[in-house]
């Protein structure tokens, strides 16, 4: 068997894992999962949100090594699910390497992304919806899937230039603050708290947290520091976007 | 009425994600079903647990990890995607936020506080979660990954 291209099959696997927001767990058990349904006992693997290395011994005493890095990435529950069915079709019936490797090719490739428009009314429809749920008013509603759309516009222009977590979380709170103080200053929203609560809902790392404390119980301690880091990041760049954009409001309009 | 908006809007919160995250057809409505229900629990629990938030998040993420286990099992694909996107009611994404304003206006006093309490937050969620999924793994013997 050539063990290299194992190596990079259930590498590749695993990253691709972890690039559709798969827990960290799921993507050291599978890799381990299809290693050891090829037979091969030896494998470690191990896996942190931005990187995964994976190694092997192969029969004849050579070292395989593979590493790779993560990328910043967003959530895909549907290609998750389909590695996921792969995964556990690999290790039922393990078929030739290069089979394999087409397969994962297959589902990797020419996953269908949801339209703009599609997208966009998602946006303004968790925006809007969150703040009647804080307790906002229809005007306050309607002001905060304004503030969400202008996020979803903004935060797929910012990833495609490359622009960093934090970067991005102080564009989109930044977007969102004035969005919300030029609706407020014209007496379209009433409660400018609220709005703006409910328009960094899109972005607001609760889940990130959540994720990291959970990780954290499951002894998954590393990568429960990256996502601690990561939540912070994001909740120190929203509130500095939107902390700029009021301020500014403020010497422009006075009391707000 | 004062229950039954928030769980609805809940449910059109999570049917947002639902698109954001690519989950579609009937395991969006069954996700986002999840999430009002959830909510509701977390409504409901107020009185009983003495209006500890943290209990309540606590009933709810039990309920909710029951939940998207179950549905898991039903329709044969891993739980995390229900319960990724049904929490996002539940989870103190505005209290990190605000713990972070706090950090900026120089307001240490709030920061503790506001972030102790997300931390609180989290962690009771989080325990919830690890209870009912360390229960199914126990009593449902693994044959295969995920």
């Amino acid at each position: 068997m050539n063990y290299d291209k194992l190596l990079a099959l259930s590498g590749e696997l695993g990253c691709h894992l972890l690039l559709s927001g798969a827990e960290i767990y799921r993507v050291e058990e599978s890799v381990r999962y299809l290693l050891g349904a090829y037979g091969v006992e030896t494998g470690e693997v191990f896996a942190i949100p931005n990187c995964i290395i994976v190694s092997l011994t192969a029969p004849e005493g050579r070292v395989l090594t593979w590493v790779r890095r993560v990328p910043g990435h967003d959530t895909d529950i549907s290609k998750m699910e389909d590695l996921n069915a792969l995964c556990r079709r690999l290790c039922a019936n393990p078929p030739e390497l290069d089979e394999a490797a087409g397969l994962l090719d297959r589902v990797v490739r020419d996953r269908p992304q949801p339209g703009l428009l599609l997208r966009l009314s998602a946006y303004f429809l968790i925006t809007s919806v969150f703040c009647l749920f804080f307790g906002g008013t229809a005007a306050d509603a309607l002001c905060g899937g304004l503030c969400g759309l202008t996020v979803g516009l903004l935060l797929p222009l910012l990833s495609r230039l490359g622009a960093n977590l934090f970067f991005r979380a102080m564009v989109g709170g930044l977007s969102c603050g004035v969005t919300a103080a030029v609706l407020t200053a014209l007496g379209l929203g009433e409660h400018l708290d609220l709005i703006l609560t409910g328009a960094i809902m899109t972005q607001a790392p609760g889940l990130v947290v959540t994720n990291c404390m959970r990780d954290l119980m499951a002894g998954d301690v590393m990568s429960s520091l990256v996502k601690l880091s990561e939540g912070l990041l994001t909740g120190a760049g929203i509130a500095l976007g939107t902390g700029v954009a009021l301020g500014l409001a403020r010497t422009l309009w006075g009391g707000l | 009425m004062a229950l039954f908006l928030p769980c609805l809007y809940a449910f059109l919160a999570c049917l947002g994600f639902c698109v954001l995250f690519r989950i579609r057809g009937l395991g969006a409505v069954l996700c986002s079903l999840g999430g009002a229900l959830a909510w509701l629990v977390y409504l409901v629990s107020g009185p009983l647990s003495g209006g500890s938030v943290f209990l309540q998040s606590f009933y709810a993420a039990v309920f909710l990890s029951a939940w998207s286990e179950a549905m898991a099992r039903l329709r044969k694909c891993p739980a995390t995607g229900y319960q990724l996107i049904a929490f996002i009611p539940l989870v103190p994404g505005a209290g990190i936020y605000s713990m972070m304003e706090a950090a900026l206006r120089g307001d240490a006093q709030d920061f503790l506080s506001t972030g102790l309490h997300t931390l609180g937050v989290a962690g009771a969620l989080a325990v919830g979660v690890l209870v009912v999924s360390s229960l199914v793994r126990m009593f449902s013997h693994r044959r295969r990954p995920g």
